[in-house]
């Protein structure tokens, strides 16, 4: 097992920012990884006492092994555990509690067996409460071949490895089910989580694969709002693409205003169109937009502020609400949508009437009377 | 100061070239006899049609209770002596397990294995490719 060196050497020539571990879920995780790797794993030159397996950062612990050492000091435990790949110090502190009554908690312990058998004076809580915490204290008393849980934090003292715990216990178990599942569980861990490397967000568009595009992500949604802010502030009803491509070029360059070469700015143009394509769809989807006819020119009515749309609406729903079958609950939304698309764009999506169905609301021209029944006022 | 970790064997590994002289190891068995003058057990197992026996040398976990007929879990060290082609595992931990699902666990032992045999193999692909531009 010793041969294995599963930090490598791309571990230290990557060690991410401090200020990004947090961004690792395992960071923040009680970590079931093999004594081996505990042992092996390189620790930060950042900070001491984070180490690094593979790219992901990690401070504590969760480990279950057999006990194959033990020495007792006056306030600690210190076991070896021993999970087949590797063996382990564990610093395991006693408890304040049976330090300062050690001895009575024995006594009482000897008292509490013989009760059960002359228990006619039925439930006594004190009694129950001091079994309780007998056994509690047996707990954390382990002997050599006992199960040990242990989950902590990993320190290194004098060149060696330890788990200084935060909470053990040792596992009860009699027919190997906790070992036999435990080892069956590893691997899958390890295939599905710690061996998977940690993409970090990057703040460059020259970062990797992944990292472009949770960075296009970013983007994607900086220059949605921006476009929703500029159609609102400048009740814009009507637009084309290239009349709001403005809007986006102070988001590309102030990202990527490293290299200024020819090439670079036609891939500047192409990453823009992208870039806009992508926002005009995500407004689209959202019902903030919409185009009233599919043709060449790539004319986008904005929902909100288009007048003829909501002039439409309330036509509908003014004449059908006079007729009988739609006079007390008022009008369903698909009915309103199947008029809408005859009448007034085939393109009309739900989205769409259901942003202009709530704005016309907040503006109380409409009612609704259920949550998708409408009349008009 | 601690001992060398112990890693899991079937029993029928235990007396094959496989296992180094001194080597801890961790196995299973059901046992089959035990002389309490001598703190000697054999475990048991039967692998397809073979019975296989491992020795156990039980001074260091007694005094034990010994359930005949019942599996076991050992912990211990290999002691090779030579002539007789005996094999003894000085045993440092040994559990009654009776009731251990053993078809299972015996798929557990083989699941970490694979695992760790995959992840040498991957180390020993990824470091030629390191080392590449010297050959």
């Amino acid at each position: 097992m010793a041969v294995n060196d599963p930090g490598g050497a791309d571990a230290d020539a990557e060690e991410p920012p401090s200020m990004l571990w947090g961004l690792d879920p395992v960071f923040s995780a009680y970590s079931r990884l093999y004594i081996t790797d505990i042992l092996q794993m390189k620790e930060s030159r950042q900070v001491p006492g984070v180490y690094f397996y593979k790219n992901h950062p990690f401070f504590q612990v969760d480990v279950l092994g057999t006990v194959v050492y033990k020495r007792e000091r006056e306030d600690f435990y210190c076991y070896g555990v021993d999970d087949s790949t590797g063996v382990i110090n564990c610093l395991c502190w006693k408890d304040e509690k049976w330090r300062d009554q050690g001895e009575p908690t024995k006594c009482t312990s000897s008292t509490l067996r013989r009760d059960p058998s002359g228990s006619s004076r039925g439930f006594n809580i004190e009694d129950e409460l001091k079994r309780l915490k007998e056994a509690e204290r047996q707990s954390t008393e382990l002997e050599i071949g006992d199960l040990l849980r242990i989950r902590g934090t990993v320190k290194t003292s004098r060149d060696a490895r330890e788990i200084k715990a935060t909470c053990f216990y040792k596992v009860s178990d009699p027919v190997m089910a906790v070992q036999i599942s435990h080892m069956l569980e590893m691997p899958r861990l390890y295939r599905k989580c710690y061996d998977e490397p940690f993409q970090m967000p990057s703040d460059d568009l020259g970062g990797t694969e992944a990292g472009g595009s949770s960075h296009f992500h970013y983007l994607l949604s900086r220059s949605v709002l921006t476009l929703k802010e500029f159609l609102l502030e400048k009740e814009v009803a009507k637009f084309r693409p290239y009349d709001v491509e403005f809007l986006l070029h102070p988001l590309i360059q102030t990202s990527s205003a490293e290299q200024e070469s020819d090439q670079h700015r036609t891939s500047l143009a192409t990453q823009i169109r992208k870039l806009l394509k992508e926002t005009l769809s995500v407004l689209q989807d959202e019902g903030q937009i919409f185009r009233k006819m599919r043709t060449q020119d790539e004319v986008y009515n904005v929902t909100e502020q288009d007048k003829d749309l909501h002039t439409a609406i309330k036509d509908i729903l003014r004449e059908d609400t006079k007729r009988e079958k739609y006079a007390e609950k008022g009008c369903h939304v698909l009915h309103i949508l199947s008029s809408m698309r005859q009448r007034y764009s085939q393109n009309l999506s739900r989205e769409v009437l259901e942003v202009a169905l709530t704005f016309l609301e907040c503006k109380s021209d409409i009612i609704s009377t259920t949550e998708a029944h409408y009349i008009v006022l | 100061m601690l001992p060398l970790p112990a890693a899991f064997y079937f029993p029928w590994e235990i007396n094959i070239d496989l296992v180094k002289d001194g080597a801890s190891v961790r196995t299973f068995g059901r046992l089959t006899s035990y002389v309490p003058e001598e703190s000697k057990a054999v475990l048991s197992c039967q692998q397809s049609s073979a019975q296989c026996h491992v020795s156990v040398q039980t001074s260091l976990v007694e005094p034990f209770q010994p359930i005949l007929g019942a599996q076991y879990f050992v912990l211990g060290e290999i002691e090779k002596t030579d002539g007789l082609g005996g094999v003894t595992l000085h045993a440092r931990a040994l559990t009654c397990v009776d009731g251990v699902d053993l078809a299972l666990m015996q798929q557990a032992i083989v699941e970490q294995r694979r695992f760790f045999e995959e992840r040498e193999k991957l180390m020993n692909v990824q470091a030629p490719r390191c080392e590449s531009p010297h050959t």
